[in-house]
């Protein structure tokens, strides 16, 4: 019982903190129709981002965090929409998931060739010591990953539905002909998504790179997992990309630990075929509307 | 109050507007008919600057504003109630009528205004906190025209209010229309509803391959036989306001 305790705890940690990536990739879709393969990479990028802020700038840790989140939110999310999004859309959707899928090389390759193909050490936020939790040894560092994803989730969800800001931009995503009519600076929204997109993947790679070193190769699983999650969650909804993240975390922990550790990286698509086969619109998603 | 000057325009390089004049007075309903594809809503997104403009002026007041922002148009107090279904599905009907005032600096106003338009619509208010996505197509187009009022606007576009309205409903728009135009509102309507529409109308505007064929009293247009031919189903004669009840 403890054991599973613990398995699942730790199962929540990781999957809150995929929820994260997923959560954008979701928001980048309803906003701009973007299915940016690159998002397993824009939580991989960040975590250089801190190190070159720490090793070439000689940042303090903290510090070195608000620049590898401001950096991001200018590389990741207003150059990506600026010079990506905004120039290929008009050329079809298809064209874009083929540019986000070579950003995606592009970005490996460029921290791998430049930075180094060696696995770096990435400070942790919180303690890894491991905490009694009714009975399970949980470590402090998983407890308080949920915790702060989870918090960021509710931030979020907050500003989208109590701001006249959120409103807006859900107005903008789910019917921008309308939002543009209204007077809604659609453009702006949209803009907006895509910083809080890199926002969200940066807070990912800050709570998730102390656990898994930072690599350039961290984003291939990383990004499968937040499409999945996603899909699984119904796509167009934060609840439901939650969800799925949670899922996926909390699954694969389950079955590393007591089925197998061997298939591990299989398990989200497995997740992901039975959830087309049995329930195309998601676990959360309703079949018509798109909603955030 | 609005007035058109010889306008040409369309999307692409398609030109669909070829050369559209009329102008109409502060404080009247005209209607605009026309056959399917004559470039009526056209029209309307040309005004609100939706529309690629290739020449000719737009006026409001005698203020050139053509080619101007939707953002632009709403700051000089005009509103567009597109045809089809124009609400924003998972914000409930509350946050779908503050969108209506979004552009607005002072959103203490607009709290009060909603309150003022909910009290004109009781039905909004009752469902205020329902997702618009959930109401009937009647009540989200009461809802549309609801949130069109939001800013006290002076010239009202609306196309096609009627469609998918049962002709009660209709007769809630239209009456909604008729009270805003005795306040000093004025309005241009695009109604395939033609009699009725015509019926409660002062100006008629009649618009085909995209120029402006006819435009007069709509009393006169409702006994023109050309416009019955063409638009009215040939029973001109049985055309008289009292149809429209
Ligand atoms: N977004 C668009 N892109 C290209 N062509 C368009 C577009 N919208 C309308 N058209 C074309 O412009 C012409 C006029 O369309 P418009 O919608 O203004 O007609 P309408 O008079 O409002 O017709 P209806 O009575 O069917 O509403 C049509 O030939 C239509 O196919
Ligand atoms: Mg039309």
């Amino acid at each position: 019982m403890s054991q599973f305790l613990q398995v699942l705890l730790s199962g929540l940690a990781t999957g809150s903190i995929y929820a994260l990536a997923a959560i954008g990739f979701a928001l980048v879709w309803q906003a701009a129709q973007t299915v940016n393969f690159a998002q397993g990479e824009f939580v991989m990028v960040p975590a250089f981002f801190v190190l070159i802020g720490m090793g070439f700038f000689g940042m303090p840790f903290w510090l070195a965090l608000a620049f590898g989140l401001a950096l991001s939110m200018l590389v990741l999310g207003y150059a990506f929409k600026k010079l990506i999004v905004e120039p290929i859309l008009p050329h079809g959707g298809i064209t874009l998931i083929i540019a986000t899928m070579a950003l995606a090389i592009l970005l490996k390759e460029t921290v791998k060739e430049s930075y180094s193909a060696e696995a770096q050490p990435f400070p942790a936020l919180f303690s890894n010591a491991p905490m009694n939790f009714f009975g399970a040894a949980v470590s402090i560092q998983d407890i308080l990953n949920l915790i702060v994803s989870l918090s960021i989730v509710v931030v979020l969800t907050l500003f989208l539905n109590r701001t006249r800001t959120g409103r807006s931009m859900q107005a903008a995503a789910q019917n921008p002909a309308v939002a543009e009519i209204l007077g809604v600076n659609v453009k702006r929204m949209v803009l907006y998504t895509f910083l809080i997109n890199a926002a969200l993947a940066s807070l990912a790679a800050f709570l998730i790179t102390p656990v898994y070193l930072a690599k350039f190769s961290n984003g291939e699983t990383i990004g499968l997992i937040a499409f999945i999650a996603a899909i699984v969650g119904g796509f167009n909804q934060i609840r439901g990309a939650l969800v799925g993240g949670l899922l996926i975390g909390v699954l694969d922990n389950l079955t590393a630990t007591y089925v197998t550790a061997q298939y591990r990286a299989a398990l989200p698509l497995v997740l992901l075929i039975m959830i087309i086969l049995v329930r195309p619109q998601g676990i959360m998603g309703t079949s018509e509307g798109r909603s955030v | 109050m609005l007035e058109l000057r010889n306008l040409v325009g369309g999307y692409g390089k398609i030109t669909i507007l070829n050369g559209v004049s009329f102008s109409i007075p502060k404080g009247t309903i005209t209607t605009m008919i026309g056959p399917n594809g004559a470039g009526k809503s056209t029209v309307f997104k040309a005004i609100f600057g939706l529309l690629k403009i290739e020449s000719g002026n737009v006026l409001i007041d005698g203020q050139d504003v053509t080619r101007q922002t939707p953002r632009q148009m709403i700051a000089h107090g005009v509103t567009y109630v597109p045809q089809g279904r124009n609400i924003v599905p998972q914000l409930s009907v509350y946050h779908n009528l503050e969108l209506g005032g979004v552009t607005a600096p002072d959103q203490d106003k607009v709290k009060q205004r909603i309150e003022t338009v909910m009290d004109q619509f009781p039905m909004l208010r009752e469902f205020r906190n329902r997702k618009a996505v959930e109401l009937s197509g009647g009540q989200q187009k009461q809802l549309e025209v609801a949130r069109a009022l939001l800013l006290d606007p002076k010239l009202i576009l609306i196309d096609e209010p009627s469609i998918g309205l049962s002709p009660v409903l209709v007769q809630e728009v239209f009456k909604t229309l008729i009270r805003l135009r005795d306040q000093g509102v004025t309005i241009l309507m695009v109604e395939q509803n033609a009699k009725a529409a015509l019926a409660m109308s002062d100006y008629g505007i009649v618009l085909e391959l995209g120029q402006t064929r006819m435009h007069d009293k709509a009393s006169n247009l409702l006994v023109d036989p050309r416009v019955g031919q063409l638009f009215l189903g040939g029973h001109v004669e049985e055309a008289s306001p009292a149809d429209a009840h």
